[in-house]
């Protein structure tokens, strides 16, 4: 009955000797036979029945016999022991039979000779679930992991429309400043020329007159000197022109401030032509070490021309005045380098500066409108924001990365050709604040 | 539920003697099988709390973790802790092709654990006369919650550490015994010793 029984069994059980001979197998492997060695499987190594993992089985059954020890063995690490077709040979997906394997050491009562017994389970159908399980949960994490770079995307750029909307008013703001300025600026300017041209008529009449006083009587030259006296003319002579000549610096100075808020509001355009890129920098290099001496210059780019469309005025002006600042950065000793690549249908530019960086708080509104760390008088704030709206509107990136006391890159990039929509005409380029709401057009 | 008694002086040595012993014999029958020397360490015996426990198993990022658990006349559960460094040379002596796939890895880990934790198991059991069966081993990746939220407070545990002469590899083999257990085997040591 027993023998049935084990026959029957939905396990392979399978036993062999210590020269892996089979001596017995139950249905559950005879079954799987090839029909031809059911009749005389006796006596055959049992890798021989079964070729397959023959050198792990080998393994396997000497260790048992080695250690009188069961052993065991996973589907997940070793599917397939035995070369059997899958339970489900119609329908399941399946084509091979995935199995966990014991192994263990028993002994023949009558003769007391070492056999090892083997046990094999068909897995296959807990191996596909688990297999379809694990899909899905790989598919889940990478689902998962889709929407978190979304989310980051998405944050991204929010704060670039929070940015660009900034730029947009302040610029807009800048603009209609500049204009109502430029006005008084230029009749005081005006002004000043000419009263610097009568100012020195007057002090060459005053001069004229003294020089001919020996040629006046004693009393008339005596009221001319107390008169020249009680005036200060020496010092007012002298004062004057300095007086004149110190407003029309601070007046300089004032029209530069004007002219940067109207490059900032972009209204000086030339219209969009084709610049080459290496021109512009090595036309800046040029113009900047004059001014700048200390920091040395470097100039990289593998071709002799790159050329994109745009507008020259403020593509020119952006770049000066990151280069300015990379210049600006460098007190005793170091290097300024400008790299200049071609990728294709976008043109990147590099400017790297060796220079004090820029501490972390400060990173994140070097682009803001007026923000400035140099002392009250010396910048204005608006050199790296000019730099944003001109490269934001030849849809291009900036990018800024610094680490204190080591340098700063930024990194510019620009397609070559703008798409139509926004730069058809120099007029698009200049009005950015038409895309605007229109009430803010008169806040 | 019982409380856990530690084992009084002579107890404990009793068990250590005996476990050297099945270690010893242990570590033998894994140098048969891949014809090196093994060498081991005295045996520790300790009661620990589920916490102690975690601490005492996991070392660092660089181990495998198996688990195993024994039925019979006495219950419970043997951990194993296996250097990465080193395995490939075990993995070269139990005649293993390289390079070795992950799953490679894994069968070998698990091996070595059943081989090891089984001849251990197996020499304790003999000489307490006790049967006992090993179940299938298992990977684990200990995890210190889980640890917290076991429900028993002492356990007994016999922590042994097997070194490969050959390679940097080495291995520690923890047997945990649950309450039942650590009755009957008290009760079987006085035995032996009366």
């Amino acid at each position: 009955m027993f023998e049935q029984l084990v026959g029957k069994l939905p396990v392979g059980i399978g036993v062999v000797d210590e020269n892996f001979n089979v001596i017995y197998l139950n249905d559950f492997f005879l079954d799987r036979l090839p029909y031809e060695l059911r009749q005389n499987y006796k006596e055959t190594p049992v890798t021989e029945l079964f070729q397959g993992e023959g050198k792990f089985l080998k393994r396997r059954l000497k260790s048992v016999f080695v250690l009188q020890h069961p052993s065991f063995s996973y589907w997940e690490q070793r599917p397939h022991i035995f070369p059997f077709k899958s339970s489900r040979p119609i329908t399941g997906e399946e084509t091979q039979m995935y199995q966990n394997m014991e192994i263990l050491p028993v002994k023949d009562k009558a003769t007391g000779k070492k056999l090892a017994c083997i046990f094999l389970q068909d897995v296959t159908a807990q191996a596909s679930y688990f297999r379809a399980q694990q899909k899905l949960s790989e598919a889940l994490k990478k689902e998962h992991e889709a929407q978190r770079k979304l989310i980051r995307k998405l944050d991204t750029a929010q704060s670039q429309l929070i940015q660009a909307e900034k730029m947009a008013s302040t610029g807009q703001l800048a603009a209609g400043i500049a204009h109502e300025i430029n006005n008084p600026i230029g009749f005081v300017n005006a002004n000043l020329n000419t009263l610097a041209q009568y100012a020195s008529h007057l002090i060459s009449i005053c001069d004229g007159v003294y020089s001919y006083l020996e040629n006046f009587n004693d009393e008339l030259r005596e009221q001319i000197e107390a008169l020249y006296q009680s005036n200060h003319y020496d010092l007012l002579k002298d004062d004057i022109t300095e007086l004149i000549e110190e407003s029309t610096d601070g007046l300089t100075r004032v029209k530069d401030i004007v002219e940067n808020l109207k490059n900032f509001s972009l209204e000086n355009s030339e219209g969009v032509q084709t610049v080459d890129i290496c021109t512009v920098c090595n036309q800046l290099i040029t113009l900047i070490s004059a001014q700048y001496s200390v920091p040395q210059y470097k100039f990289d780019c593998e071709l002799e021309k790159v050329e994109v469309m745009g507008n020259p005025g403020p593509l020119k002006q952006a770049l000066m005045n990151i280069m300015i600042n990379a210049a600006q950065a460098i007190h005793t000793k170091g290097v300024v380098k400008l790299s200049v690549r071609d990728s294709g249908d976008k043109v990147t530019i590099k400017i790297l500066d060796s220079g004090c960086g820029i501490p972390a708080q400060n990173l994140k509104r070097v682009f803001e409108p007026f923000f400035t760390t140099k002392p009250e008088g010396q910048g204005q704030g608006l050199g790296l924001s000019v730099a944003y709206t001109a490269i934001e509107q030849h849809q291009g990136k900036i990018s800024i990365s610094s680490k204190e006391a080591k340098g700063t890159v930024v990194e510019i990039s620009i397609p070559k050709q703008p798409s139509n929509a926004s730069s058809a005409t120099s007029e698009d380029l200049s009005i950015p604040s038409e895309a605007l709401p229109t009430d803010t057009q008169h806040a | 539920m019982s409380i856990v008694l530690p084992l009084d002086e002579e107890q404990r040595d009793a068990l250590q003697e005996l476990l050297n012993i099945s270690m010893g014999q242990a570590a033998n029958s894994l140098a048969q099988l891949i014809e090196t020397k093994i060498d081991i360490s005295i045996p520790k015996i300790s009661a620990v709390t589920p916490g102690q426990l975690y601490s005492l198993l996991f070392e660092t990022e660089d181990s495998f973790y198996t688990r195993q658990s024994f039925l019979g006349d006495v219950h419970g559960e043997v951990m194993s802790v296996l250097s990465r460094a080193g395995l490939t040379e075990v993995a070269a002596l139990m005649d293993y092709d390289d390079p070795l796939s992950k799953e490679d890895i894994q069968e070998i880990i698990l091996e070595l654990c059943n081989i090891l934790a089984g001849a251990c198991l197996a020499g304790l059991s003999d000489q307490l006369e006790l049967t006992t069966n090993l179940n299938m081993p298992t990977l684990f990746q200990p995890d210190k919650s889980n640890f917290d939220d076991l429900k028993w407070q002492h356990s007994l545990v016999m922590e042994v550490q097997f070194v490969i002469a050959i390679s940097s590899f080495s291995m520690r083999v923890v047997f945990c015994l649950d309450d039942e257990s650590l009755a009957r085997i008290k009760d079987t040591l006085d035995e032996l010793l009366a």
